[in-house]
């Protein structure tokens, strides 16, 4: 609701200028110049297809993505909400990022979005074919605000985009306002697992987009101690820092809590005792990574770490926001798969999230 | 008994031996006598069954002594563990050497009054020594039939001598078959009974040794004059040696 | 090094199996397993230990209701014993093979059988298949790669050590590049950091149902390859020399071969590719017990089940986050190596 009240300000008071060049500079420094609008985009990096969907509220602008950004859209609500989807081409680039320059060429985009700091063979056979390029960095909120600011100006939509970003501003500010004088001890310790079906990947802290909202919901890193962003630990390690939340990657199809509660080990931690084991949510796009529907990832995350902190009602702002990013009315039936109801539901304060 | 009956090889354009039959009899010793590069090996090796005739048929006993050029090279075992691994023919595909023949190895090294060696590490060994071990290894098969390779090419003079007088007390016992192969004439009249010549164009002669190294045979043989040296000691030994003009024509 | 013998005579013949070695080699991996078991994450006392591992061994029924005996019985006991057991496998098939090529150098790489087995681990995982199924197919495929060689080596009927190594490096090379092709179809975000992480190595998935899975094929495989012992030391020797000691090389390399295959295969379907082992620990029992493969197998065994639990208490204790086996077998295996390959070059080189 609120992001829906920022974009109507914010419709009212742009004034698009179609005519003008576009010009800005990309993660690279790469000054990208456009003569108008980019109509026509090709996205390599996976999340980037939904965001681009998201800001345009529409498919029509995408015409090329990775073959594993596809079919998470095909597989996911986004698949339905727009079916149009399953006919973009996803051969400009293997899923490794190494863009297809024949396939690209074909699909002839304005411009080409690709990851920023991999090295000439990323880059190199984009700009070689004489294609407008931009590149991307992952990681943080900042970068990621920068990325979709930067992919709506390229679309000539900067209205929405700073519908977008005030909604992130605005979360964000609420949360910290309630969180930010947390003592440590009040923090509930967090584990997020991004591989947990054969081996346990955990996030660390340093650059680490799960551990920082995390943080930003009330809650401490249970691997805090760890080197690096992303580590395989053991299960006895795991069991050593007994967290008392454990997040489940949405990326795993077949992972459910199960996969925990059966553990021996693991099923001893407090966080099972406790019914504290969330998979993440699977919307518009998987909720663990940034993207378009992140102050979701946050109000959720919150309210399972501090449900006595906050009262958000996430069903109702999972409404609002599917209605301006997607022009989609969410049903009940919709909102209680992306929330994985039927799995958690009986997970400890799983129950506020269920249709009243 | 080891021998071939009417075989032929050829490598390509080149013939080594056509029809050829050939026994080595048991309680003799046979020398295989030939300039390098004539096929003396590869003639042992057909015999041992190691190089496939183009035609023809080989006979031998299923377990032979055999004393290669340059055996076990890489062994870094003891000698005694070298010889023990004579017995492997009579060892399953899981079988392990027990106090038996242990004992048989030991017994070899005394037949080649080696018995010192016993412990020196194989590959530390010199020529003479190693030719010493390989020759009670074969002895420790306990086959009737002992093939030696060039058992003496390798050698010094002095091992030479060592080597054919072990070769020639071996070959008193009765019923054992003695082949080995050599490029020097004196070397099989010192111990051979019967001599088989690698003739220059693949043909094989064999005789009783008195009758095959005579200076026409040697010259045909070597394509050099070769002549009998005689000694003026009338117990010493007569030589077959080349007829070349050395110092004293000159 | 007390016990190297490299300058002393060796004993004589059977006899020669002196008796101080094994019981020390024996003694020092219970010790080390101990010390693994001890060791973890999870602050367990010692006293502890030793109280659960006694309370199990009067009373193998039930199961641990306590974390500290869950940890100790579940994770660590199947753990070091699988590595323990690998170490073993991997140890004695690098000795075994180098005995049959004659060359210190060689590993189970050579063969292919790792390529083939990461292969066929790799495309299961591409699959969305684990457990079971990642195991067959990674022996499957390793088995595969061995049969491949075998048919390539053959001809006229013979095998030559060289073309048995030329082969061998044609379907390695021939497995690393469907490998690499499975990494280049593997979705980024789920099965292509599971089939990176998994050719990595690593015990930590170790459970007993798996260390069931493994102890068929290793047994196996070290059971065969310790019956041949002798037959090892014969096919050392020259192939003409071998034959006239009655031994058929053609045929017995490939029960050497094929105990190897089904160690590796099995080793990296249960723990990824694991390399060096094979390749350190032989050159180690060289220098303690000699070339002797009656003594090299068992110290092999003994060392390498050793080494290899120290490779990954290491692995598992050093840091919070899991050190790839791979990673610390090469940073130590790698040097070893190298000073190896400048002794094998300046003594063949020696007169």
């Amino acid at each position: 609701m609120r992001l829906l009240s920022y974009l109507s300000i914010a419709v009212l008071t742009a004034t698009p200028a179609l005519a003008d060049p576009i010009l800005f500079t990309d993660h690279e420094g790469r000054e990208v110049a456009l003569p108008a609008p980019a109509e026509r985009i090709a996205s390599i990096p996976i999340p980037m297809a939904s965001t681009l969907i998201a800001i345009d509220g529409a498919t029509d602008r995408l015409v090329g993505m990775n073959p594993t950004a596809k079919s998470a859209i095909l597989e996911g609500i986004l698949g339905r909400i727009f079916p149009e989807a399953q006919d973009i081409p996803s051969d400009i680039t293997a899923p490794n990022f190494i863009p297809n320059v024949e396939e690209l060429a074909r699909v002839n985009p304005d411009l080409v979005i690709q990851w920023a700091g991999r090295g000439p063979d990323y880059v190199d056979p984009i700009t070689n074919a004489g294609l407008n390029l931009m590149t991307i960095m992952y990681g943080t909120e900042e970068r990621t605000r920068d990325y979709m600011t930067m992919a709506a100006t390229a679309m000539g939509r900067p209205e929405r985009i700073e519908a977008l970003i005030d909604w992130r501003a605005q979360v964000q500010a609420e949360l910290e306002a309630r969180t930010a004088g947390l003592a440590q001890e009040d923090r509930p310790t967090v584990l997020y697992l991004l591989r947990a079906m054969e081996n346990l990947r955990a996030s660390g802290t340093e650059n680490n987009y799960n551990a920082w909202y995390h943080g930003l919901a009330g809650g401490r890193n249970a691997a805090e101690e760890m080197v690096g962003g992303w580590a395989d630990v053991s299960v006895e390690q795991v069991a050593a820092w007994n967290p008392d939340v454990i997040f489940l990657n949405s990326f795993e199809a077949d992972l459910t809590i199960d996969r925990i509660l059966n553990d021996p080990i693991l099923s001893m931690t407090d966080a099972a005792r406790n019914g504290r084991i969330y998979k993440m949510p699977l919307g518009g796009y998987r909720w663990d990574p940034p993207n378009q529907e992140s102050p979701l990832t946050w109000i959720w995350t919150a309210e399972l770490l501090h449900p006595d902190l906050f009262d958000y009602d996430l069903r109702a702002e999972m409404r609002a926001a599917y209605r301006v990013l997607y022009d989609h009315d969410l049903t009940d039936a919709e909102i209680d798969e992306i929330l994985w109801m039927d799995m958690q539901g009986g997970q400890a304060n799983y129950a506020q999230f269920a249709a009243q | 008994m080891i021998g071939l009956t009417d075989a032929s090889l050829s490598f390509g354009a080149l013939r080594l031996f056509e029809g050829l039959t050939l026994g080595v009899p048991q309680g003799r010793t046979t020398a295989i006598l030939g300039p390098n590069g004539r096929g003396k090996t590869t003639l042992l090796r057909a015999m041992l069954g190691f190089q496939a005739l183009d035609r023809g048929h080989r006979h031998a006993p299923a377990i032979i002594g055999y004393v290669p050029q340059h055996g076990a090279s890489q062994a870094k075992l003891s000698g005694l563990e070298v010889v023990i691994m004579g017995r492997a023919a009579r060892l399953g595909l899981f079988g392990q050497p027990g106090p038996e023949d242990v004992t048989a190895a030991h017994g070899a090294l005394a037949q080649v009054g080696a018995e010192n060696l016993a412990e020196l590490r194989y590959d530390r060994m010199s020529g003479g020594q190693r030719q010493m071990i390989l020759i009670a290894r074969a002895l420790a098969t306990g086959s009737r039939v002992l093939v030696l390779d060039e058992p003496t090419s390798a050698l010094d003079l002095g091992n030479q001598s060592r080597t054919l007088s072990l070769i020639a007390s071996l070959g008193r016992i009765r019923d054992r078959a003695i082949l080995f192969s050599t490029h020097d004439p004196n070397h099989a009249l010192a111990v051979a009974d019967y001599v088989v010549l690698m003739m220059p164009g693949g043909a094989v002669l064999q005789g009783p040794v008195d009758r095959m190294i005579t200076p026409g045979l040697m010259a045909e043989l070597y394509g050099v004059p070769m002549q009998w040296v005689r000694p003026a000691d009338p117990s010493g030994r007569s030589a077959m040696l080349p007829a070349f003009t050395g110092k004293e024509a000159a | 090094m007390t016990l190297t013998s490299q300058d002393a005579a060796p004993r004589r013949g059977l006899f020669s199996l002196r008796p101080g070695v094994f019981p020390v080699l024996t003694a020092g991996l219970v010790l080390t397993m101990l010390y693994a078991i001890s060791a973890g994450r999870f602050e367990v006392p010692f006293g502890r230990i030793l109280e659960i591992l006694w309370a199990r061994a009067q009373d193998l029924s039930g199961s641990p209701e306590t974390m500290e005996a869950r940890i100790v019985e579940l994770v660590r006991l199947p753990r070091v014993l699988l590595a323990a057991l690998s170490g073993a496998a991997l140890a004695v098939g690098g000795a075994a093979l180098q005995g049959v090529f004659r060359n210190p150098l060689v590993s189970p790489q050579v063969l292919g059988i790792s390529q083939g087995g990461a292969f066929g681990g790799a495309l299961a995982i591409l699959l969305g298949f684990h457990g079971v199924v990642l195991l067959g197919m990674s022996f499957g495929f390793g088995l595969l790669a061995l049969i491949l060689v075998g048919l390539l080596a053959r001809i006229d009927g013979r095998t030559e050590v060289l073309t048995v190594i030329l082969a061998g490096m044609v379907v390695g090379a021939f497995f690393a590049a469907l490998v690499s092709v499975l990494q280049f179809l593997a979705d980024p975000n789920t099965s292509l950091p599971a089939i990176v992480y998994w050719l990595m190595g690593s015990f930590a998935t170790a459970t007993w149902p798996r260390l069931g899975l493994a102890v068929p094929g290793m047994a196996f495989g070290l059971i065969l390859v310790w019956a041949l012992r002798y037959r090892l030391n014969l096919l050392a020797l020259d192939e003409a020399e071998a034959r006239s000691l009655g031994v058929n090389p053609d045929r017995e390399r490939w029960f050497i071969f094929g105990a190897v295959a089904l160690m590796t295969g099995t080793s990296v379907a249960v723990a990824g590719v694991i390399g060096w082992i094979g390749l350190v620990v032989p050159h180690a029992a060289r220098l303690i017990v000699g070339e002797d493969h009656r003594r090299l197998i068992p110290a092999s065994a003994l060392l390498g089940a050793a080494y290899l639990v120290v490779i990954d208490t290491l692995a598992r204790t050093l840091t919070a986050a899991e050190i790839p086996l791979g990673v610390l077998t090469a940073l130590i295996g790698a040097p070893v190596f190298a000073v190896l390959l400048r002794q094998h070059f300046s003594r063949a080189g020696a007169p």
